[in-house]
């Protein structure tokens, strides 16, 4: 009898001890390096794109982590600060950092990577501070958000990529009578709403000369131009699927790559996970025509700087992280950003495999507009872009009109926005 | 109760049968076909016994890492649990002390409580601990967790035992230790299986606490390296279901084997 | 004085560990819904102003009474599916006994089943495009039936009710189950004498005595429903910032708590998140209390 005590007592000695030791097991010498993402997808890619650092540092080790995108925030945000956090991490941009500059979680690399050079100072900006002015983050891409078409249905149809309104609405109606969804569009995934927002109506309020106004206090959301912008997704509902609200985005990528919708809205990040579920597919891309009453004339491409990688302020391993970011400004990192990430990559001189990656940024580089939330109405709580998502969600819905959901928006970012 | 009222009654008994178990069939039989045919058909059989996707759960997302991890945190949250609510329930239900009253209310207050509530505070304090993302730090608080239902139940079992049994053993010259661990422990066996079955259950599948508490993949419980995998296999509709299949069995397989034991939970929580 | 200091070592294990890691956590979340916090640090002393700021700053406003109400909602329909289907399907199963065993075993799987998982299945099983329900119904020629049923807002909530009372009901059915086999067979045997028909010996004699098990069932489902998180995070599909469900129709309290709590950019998230926190401990703790007196003095 007592020796089954002793054994009982043995095992949960046991248990605790095995639960507390680390699971790291590192039996090498080599600095263990943790790099977090909130693309699971790419995780695979990474490992590839590492193997290069890997060879030229043989004294360090990657170790890549990844979080569903949704959850992201809140790990980091807790995690920067605990044990078991990242060294290099993967930041938001503009707004998306400062409350993690504010808490002093990470180091200003403007002395410390002299790489950064290799990228434009607007490239830059994505990753500033903005009470200092300092750069925390390496520029990972940039990205573009647009409609891709699936030429072979176009064909099939014989639909062009359309050059005005109503071009487009009268293609969504060939290709609706043809039971095919026009639009794939997902609304449970509410994060897209605001850049089909900006992506179908940028022109409608004005885009760039627009965003200089607003934050400068000239006007505000409740604008008419902004309002009737809101409105343009109501017009256009009747081409999305009708169970809109029920899909996310992977359902939907996977409609339009299945050839059951025709167009998807959707950013140059999606090119290689479309690619992945149907190889064959044989893509183009345009920019919405401007809608009717539209401030500005011309088609705009929605762009904006989007991930960098930072320094955990915490981090342990600050030499080894200061190489891998030095690393990656270089043309070498950035060329398997475009040809592995088969994203935008920013440092000077690398240009996208994919060609239609090219025709995205020289689209933007020719008419660009800000995905107007993320870039500049991220700074406070609420932020801006989860009020859009909130509001067009309702009137989607039916359940508010454009001017309700722009009236909403001006009530939460004034909370904290000073022009 | 006339014959068609009766045949009425199975009907009624077998459609609900079909109403719980449906959505199981079809996880199963889903997890294993190709993921292509579970996209195109979502409704059909299995043409051929594959386990791809097993295969693509277990080894490519880390599933026998999460599954470890959840028998390790839950094995060991709850035998701290028992460990230390066995004796305070043998000292609450079998001694009279002053205050005793008092701390039996303050142990089952417990049980009314919304833990869950408490979870920032939780979490800083973990952080103070440097417990933050570690299996221990989950066990402790599960543990915690647990013991107002644990003292609820193997106090009421310690006081139904018959007095004259410790007595005896005490007359005897026997040590209070020796009493405890010799005669009554193993008289409660019933209730600690109870007891050991019945927080399994909540434990093993819980996530709330482990998705805020916990940071790397590799001491991921199987709730959030579920979730992970919902993130990223999204497409792969086959391996989700084979990941949901992998996560629920143990529950399933432990309940065949000790229905009687979670039967006599539910009755015991029936008599608070 | 020997047997106290023994009593005192047995219970002191015990003790620390519930009091460090349960009590103290929710003492200390009272404590800091006083006080208007700056990330992690203390920036003064707050009095009500976290509470009232629930109530008055927007978004939040517009946030809190709907998921109150969800809540409410989702408590409502759970504990009436357990206490009628539940009930009927506990008391079909007392009554007949041909499979009884292996009837009772399937009606219990799906509660063993954790919220998040019952949520990832159901959220595939009415996925529109390739879900296999709407396909089943295609099936049976009902296509017309289908819709996305987790899209649509008036149909999201009364279908998250639905798959959380199909997750629980195996809950009602044991302890319905428990509680008939432990009722005297002489009270039924009583009636039946008195010519009394099954259904007169159901209201006048067994379900009077199936009050306490009711009234356990109903606190135990209210108390989860407070609780409520895994399902709908899983089965919405949670979003960041915003009110969970189309149009926010299945935001709930537990997920307006996470969301406040662990807020992107949310500086003042530990005082807001507690001074709910604590909204939701009194209100869970007053109805629980008073539900288990009324219960208690009635049986």
């Amino acid at each position: 009898m007592r020796t089954r005590t002793g054994f009982a007592v043995l095992a949960l000695v046991a248990a605790l001890a095995s639960a507390a030791c680390t699971a790291t097991g590192s039996t090498d010498d080599r600095t263990t390096l943790s790099l977090w993402s909130w693309r699971p997808e790419d995780v695979a890619a990474y490992e590839q794109i590492l193997d290069t650092f890997h060879d030229a540092h043989p004294d360090i080790r990657v170790e890549v982590k990844a979080y569903k995108s949704t959850e992201y925030n809140t790990i980091l945000s807790t995690g920067l600060t605990r044990a078991g956090g990242p060294d290099v991490m993967q930041l938001r941009a503009y707004g998306g950092l400062q409350p993690l500059i504010d808490a002093g979680d990470l180091v200003p690399l403007d002395d410390r990577v002299t790489g950064l050079a290799n990228f434009e100072k607007s490239s830059l900006d994505g990753a500033r501070g903005k009470k200092d002015g300092k750069v925390y983050g390496v520029p990972l891409e940039m990205s573009t958000f647009q409609i891709y078409y699936d030429k072979d249905v176009f064909a099939k149809h014989q639909i062009e990529p359309p050059a005005t309104w109503e071009q487009m609405l009268a293609a969504a109606r060939t290709l609706q009578g043809a039971g095919i969804t026009p639009f794939a569009t997902a609304g449970k995934d509410t994060w897209l709403l605001p850049l089909y927002a900006d992506m179908f109506a940028a022109t409608r309020y004005g885009g760039p000369a627009f965003e200089k106004k607003v934050l400068a206090g000239d006007v505000t959301f409740t604008d008419p131009a902004y309002v009737a912008a809101l409105d343009v997704l109501n017009q256009l509902k009747s081409f999305f699927p009708k169970d809109m609200m029920a899909l996310g985005e992977t359902d939907v990528q996977t409609l339009f790559a299945t050839g059951k919708a025709a167009m998807i809205p959707e950013g140059s990040f999606a090119l290689a996970p479309l690619k992945t579920i149907n190889p064959k597919l044989n893509l183009g891309v345009f920019n919405a025509p401007p809608p009717p009453g539209a401030v500005v004339t011309e088609p705009l491409q929605v762009g904006w700087v989007d991930a960098s990688y930072g320094l955990n302020a915490t981090s342990e391993h600050q030499e080894e992280a200061l190489q891998l970011l030095q690393w990656m400004t270089t043309a070498e990192f950035g060329q398997q950003v475009a040809d592995t990430l088969k994203q935008v990559s920013l440092v000077k001189g690398v240009q996208p495999a994919d060609p239609l990656l090219a025709d995205m940024v020289a689209a933007y580089r020719a008419a660009p507009t800000p995905y107007l939330m993320l870039v500049d109405f991220r700074y406070g709580t609420p932020l801006g872009s989860d009020l859009q998502a909130a509001g067009l969600q309702k009137m989607l819905l039916g359940q508010q009109t454009a001017a309700e959901v722009a009236a909403d928006i001006q009530a939460g970012i004034s909370q904290w926005f000073r022009p | 109760m006339t014959r068609t009222v009766r045949l009425a009654g199975y009907l009624l008994l077998w459609s609900y049968a079909a109403v719980a178990l449906a959505p199981m069939l079809v996880m199963l039989l889903n997890s294993l076909r190709p993921n292509a045919d579970v996209l195109s058909v979502p409704l059909g059989l299995p043409s051929t016994l594959d386990f791809t996707n097993y295969e693509t759960a277990w080894t490519e997302a880390s599933f026998s890492t999460y599954v470890w991890n959840s028998v390790l945190v839950t094995a060991g949250a709850v035998a701290l649990d028992v460990g230390v609510a066995l004796p305070a329930s043998y000292a609450l239900g079998r001694f009279g002390f002053r205050g005793r009253a008092v701390l039996t209310a303050y142990f089952l207050a417990g049980l009314m409580l919304p833990v869950r509530l408490g979870i920032l505070p939780t979490f800083h304090l973990l952080g103070s601990m440097n417990l933050i993302d570690s299996r221990l730090g989950l066990i402790l608080v599960y543990a915690a967790g647990g013991i107002p239902f644990s003292v609820f139940v193997m106090t009421a079992f310690f006081r139904g035992l018959p007095a004259d049994l410790d007595e005896a053993a005490r007359l005897d010259g026997a040590g209070e230790l020796r009493i405890f661990a010799r005669i009554m422990v193993p008289l409660v066996k019933p209730a600690i299986a109870t007891v050991v079955v019945f927080r399994f259950v909540p434990l093993w599948n819980d996530f709330f606490y482990p998705l805020v508490l916990l940071r790397s993949s590799d001491r991921y419980t199987l709730p959030v390296g579920l979730t992970q995998f919902f993130g990223e296999f999204q497409t792969n509709w086959a391996a989700l279901f084979a990941g949901l299949v992998i996560t629920t069995v143990p529950l399933i397989v432990l309940f065949v084997v000790a229905t009687r034991q979670i039967v006599e939970g539910l009755t015991a929580g029936l008599g608070r | 004085m020997r047997r106290r200091l023994i009593a005192f070592w047995f219970v002191l294990p015990a003790f620390l560990l519930y009091t460090v890691f349960a009590v103290y956590p929710l003492l200390s979340a009272l404590a800091n819904s006083f006080w208007r916090w700056q990330g992690t640090a203390r920036a003064g002393f707050a009095g009500t102003d976290n509470f009232t700021g629930l109530f008055t700053t927007f978004p939040l406003d517009q946030q809190l009474w709907p998921a109150f109400w969800h809540t409410m909602a989702f408590f409502a329909g759970t504990m009436l599916m357990q206490n009628t289907v539940g009930l009927l399907i506990a008391v079909l199963l007392a009554e007949l006994p041909v499979a009884r065993r292996f009837l009772r075993t399937v009606f219990t799987v799906p509660y063993l089943v954790g919220g998040l998982v019952v949520g990832y299945l159901w959220s595939l099983l009415l996925s529109p495009v390739f879900g296999p329900v709407g396909a089943g119904l295609d099936a049976m020629g009902l296509g017309a039936l289908a819709r996305p049923w987790l899209g649509d807002p008036a149909t999201a909530l009364p279908t998250v009710i639905l798959v959380n009372a199909w997750h629980h009901l195996g809950f009602p059915i044991l302890l319905f189950g428990a509680a008939l086999a432990g009722l005297p067979p002489e009270y039924g045997e009583c009636a039946r004498v008195d010519g009394a028909t099954a259904w007169q010996r159901f209201r006048r004699v067994t379900l009077p005595l199936l009050l306490p098990s009711i009234g356990v069932i109903s606190i135990l489902t209210f108390l989860g429903s407070m609780n409520t998180f895994e399902l709908v995070y899983a089965l919405s599909g949670a979003q960041g910032n915003q009110p969970t469900g189309p149009g926010g129709a299945t935001d709930v309290l537990g997920l307006l708590f996470y969301r406040i709590a662990f807020a992107e950019g949310g500086t003042n998230a530990i005082g807001q998140s507690s001074a709910l926190a604590v909204l939701l401990f009194i209100a869970t703790f007053v109805v629980a209390v008073t539900a288990d007196r009324f219960i208690r003095s009635r049986s």
